[in-house]
């Protein structure tokens, strides 16, 4: 296997998540585009560092994950929150603000 | 198997390591006094942050941890930079604690200071991976203060777009950073500048996946300093989120933003600088959006009729000038870039620190009911003229200087062989200042011009008061004595080693 | 075809399944259902290119933790598929976000075909042995513990932060709390009815 399957493959990914967190309007699902892209980028990273021979791309890994999962626990808070004042986690419906 | 560690000094570290330790002070304090305390906890976390302007005065340059943490000259003036915005930011929202944040002082303060240790990590790092967990460190606080007002509907949606854009965004930055370390092999900017130069000449085609990453990263970073095409939440979080929030949004994340964008590009993509394939090609890229911020900020802030909708749009501008500094990539333009933050800084928070004041005192951001307001609070009135025109750029205020030298940097280097695209940026910049002028203006006339006085005197708490101060010492003084800010915004670039052209 | 080549392409048709279903389907539950599906095909990729440890880290993390958490919040808040999800309001916008997805798809596979179809025999020959201990625990946790110390040290500050945060957010307010709010808001209300005449 050539490394540039995995990083087209990552590529595929990437944009369906980019287009995820473009068309989806529920919220939960667009922090889990988010979260799909990030792993995407995680799987380049491999990628070239399988090519490359050196582990630092896994460090990045392991602390890209960990970081998500911060973001996650924060991005839920809100989630739960609004839910409370609005009873909706409908995207286009969170609109006061003029976007 | 045999342990290595770099070389550690937590000396170096200090001022991040005492700011980290007095954010949870800070937070315990408040639950240990069973968040009775009303001031107090504001009073200690500004304490806090003078402190740590202390220790980093004393520190030193040197490194922290191998090359992973260094305090060069441009990582303390940027250090600078967060610690007044923070104080500043701190100081200005005693009235809200006060009335509206009653049950989490103590979170509210220890996540701005926890946000301003992230960006002084930021600021330090010269690696990939560091400088992108130290935007993250930065932004994440800054979701949870804007959406701070649980109950209120406007704060909890400013944040949450503020968090999908910011995750997003980190999202295509670190996709972007990942394709930065396939190509060069390395995380160490400075291992990278060499890496990509002997890439660059080995290998022909390589270009194409550098534009790539070049244009992820510049649409990551673009996301947080709210550069167009990724303004749009820009005016909608500022204008929800609590208003110190959204002034310390606009420096610090700012500032933290900018300092990551000259770590990565002015300082690890300059290898190209003199090489046959287009030394500025991330140069153009982002001149194109610098002109893009300059046109829509300075336009479409004249339409609103919010003044917190306003500050956003004119900090969209603002972003816009300090990029022309940027793209001029050279020691000059760092310079001007740095300068321009510093002045920002005075201007922009002593803004705020009104708009706060009025805010508190009359519930209403709307730029109308400021009319009269010179009748009944000429002082105030003055001070928020002397903040606009400093942002508008009128001599003798410091913003004036500020535009001057990111003008003089980029004119310079359009002087030299193939910079000529600069003189675009540098005359959209010059037109579009003039508009700026408008917007400024209406607020200043809103307040002087009314036929009737203004149903309302605001007076200024001790603390605020005291930001206001600063600001016009800043604006005024360093408008008037720039010299000794000169001489050291040129010392930012020292570090970063440019190649002549 | 080898097992490898058999191996990568099953693993990539369910990965881009999971994530084509995850944002298609209207139920967030099935969309955190398949998102665990296309994270596990990943896993497998993972482990593929030799990152064993990070492959499993992926699976216990992901799929252990965060994904049960995007659960238990979809529980939690009673979802269930298109009830809330009302109508398509602007489909020319609609489409034009599609259009921009495509659009960053066919650029970023000819960025990487292009870039591959290059000279840069590292991404394109094809994997070379590595030695036997690449990616294992140890190799990562001893880079982890030395080299990348301070950026491990700095994700901890991370959390902390995601911990007070997520609490001060999502923490429902207690009577006490909230009687003291209303005391305050209720002087609030008084005082500022004092304006100058």
């Amino acid at each position: 296997m050539p490394v540039s399957a995995f990083l087209v493959l990552a590529g595929v990914l990437f944009a369906i998540g980019a287009v995820g967190v473009l068309i989806s309007r529920n919220i939960i699902v667009l922090f889990m585009c988010v979260e799909l892209m990030l792993n995407s980028a995680n799987l380049a990273l491999i990628a070239f560092s399988r090519a490359l021979h050196v582990v630092d791309g896994h460090a990045f890994v392991f602390l890209v994950l960990t970081v998500a999962a911060a973001e996650v626990a924060v991005g839920l808070a809100m989630v739960i929150t609004i839910f409370r004042n609005r009873e909706t986690i409908n995207i286009d419906r969170i609109s006061i603000l003029k976007w | 198997m045999e342990v290595q560690l770099p070389e550690v000094s937590l000396r170096m570290m200090a001022p991040e390591l005492f700011l980290f330790v007095w954010a949870l002070v800070v937070i315990t304090f408040d639950v240990v006094t069973k968040r009775a305390q009303g001031e107090s906890v504001g009073y200690l976390t500004m304490v806090g942050i003078a402190i740590t302007g202390g220790i980093l005065a004393i520190t030193g340059e040197g490194p922290g941890f191998g090359n992973m943490f260094y305090n060069d000259p441009m990582a303390i003036f940027f250090k600078i930079i967060f610690l007044g915005a923070a104080f500043m930011a701190v100081g200005s929202s005693f009235g809200l604690t006060k009335q509206k944040i009653v049950n989490h002082r103590g979170e509210f303060f220890g996540l701005m200071l926890l946000s301003t240790v992230g960006m002084m990590f930021l600021a330090s790092a010269n690696e990939l991976l560091t400088i992108w967990i130290g935007l993250e460190l930065t932004t994440i606080p800054l979701f949870v203060l804007a959406a701070f007002f649980k109950d209120n509907k406007l704060s909890v949606e400013s944040g949450l777009k503020y968090f999908i854009v910011g995750a997003f965004s980190s999202a295509v930055m670190v996709y972007g950073l990942s394709f930065l370390y396939g190509l060069t092999g390395t995380t160490d900017l400075l291992q990278m500048k060499l890496n990509l130069a002997t890439v660059h000449l080995t290998f022909r085609n390589i270009g194409v996946i550098l534009i790539a990453a070049i244009t992820m990263l510049i649409a990551g970073i673009g996301f947080k300093l709210g550069l167009p095409p990724f303004h749009q939440w820009v005016p909608d979080v500022y204008e929800g989120a609590p208003t110190p929030v959204a002034a310390f949004l606009s420096i610090g994340s700012k500032a933290a933003g900018l300092a990551a964008f000259a770590k990565i590009f002015v300082n690890g993509l300059s290898a190209f600088h003199g090489v046959e394939m287009a030394p500025n090609d991330w140069g153009k890229l982002a001149g194109i959006v610098a002109i893009a911020a300059l046109i829509l900020g300075n336009t479409v802030a004249i339409r609103q009729t919010n003044i917190k909708r306003m500050l956003g749009y004119s900090s969209i501008a603002q972003a816009g000038y300090i990029m022309i500094g940027m793209v001029a990539q050279s020691a000059l333009g760092l310079s001007a870039v740095a300068f321009y933050i510093f002045a920002y800084m005075f201007a922009n928070m002593g803004a705020f620190a009104v708009v706060t004041a009025f805010e508190d005192k009359t519930g209403s951001c709307e730029i109308k009911s400021y009319a009269g307001l010179a009748k009944t609070s000429p002082m105030l009135s003055i001070c928020m003229t002397i903040f606009l025109l400093s942002l508008a750029g009128i001599p003798p205020l410091a913003g004036f200087l500020a535009k001057y030298f990111v003008f003089a940097a980029a004119i310079k280097q359009a002087s030299l062989e193939g910079g000529q695209w600069l003189y675009w940026v540098v005359g959209a910049g010059l037109i579009t200042a003039v508009f700026s002028l408008y917007y400024y203006a209406n607020v200043i006339k809103q307040m002087y011009f009314s036929k009737d006085d203004s149903p309302y005197r605001v007076g200024l708490q001790a603390p605020a008061m005291l930001v206001v101060l600063i600001g016009l010492a800043g604006v005024l003084v360093f408008g008037l004595y720039p010299e000794p800010v000169l001489r050291f915004a040129g010392e930012v670039p020292s570090m970063f080693g440019f190649v002549s052209p | 075809m080898t097992l490898d080549v058999a191996i990568f392409f099953i693993s990539a048709i369910v990965a881009v399944f999971g994530a084509t279903m995850m944002i298609t389907v209207r139920n967030p539950v099935a969309s955190v259902l398949y998102l665990l599906v296309s994270f596990a095909a990943q896993a497998v990729l993972f482990i593929q290119l030799g990152a064993l440890f990070l492959g499993v880290v992926l699976i216990i993390v992901y799929v252990g933790a965060i994904l049960v958490l995007f659960l238990f919040v979809v529980m939690l808040l009673n979802l269930r598929g298109g009830e809330d999800l009302g109508q398509p309001s602007r489909p020319m916008s609609r489409f034009s976000k599609y259009l921009i997805g495509a659009l960053l798809l066919v650029e970023l596979v000819f960025v990487i075909r292009g870039s591959a179809g290059g000279t840069d025999q590292t991404v394109t020959g094809m994997m070379g042995p590595v030695v036997e201990t690449f990616g294992s625990v140890q190799d990562v946790g001893m880079l982890l513990f030395t080299t990348y110390l301070y950026p491990f040290e700095l994700t901890g500050v991370l959390l902390l932060v995601a911990i007070v945060g997520a609490v001060v957010i999502a923490k429902r307010e207690t009577e006490r709390e909230a009687a003291q709010k209303k005391q305050l808001v209720e002087e609030r209300g008084h005082s500022s009815e004092e304006k100058v005449s």
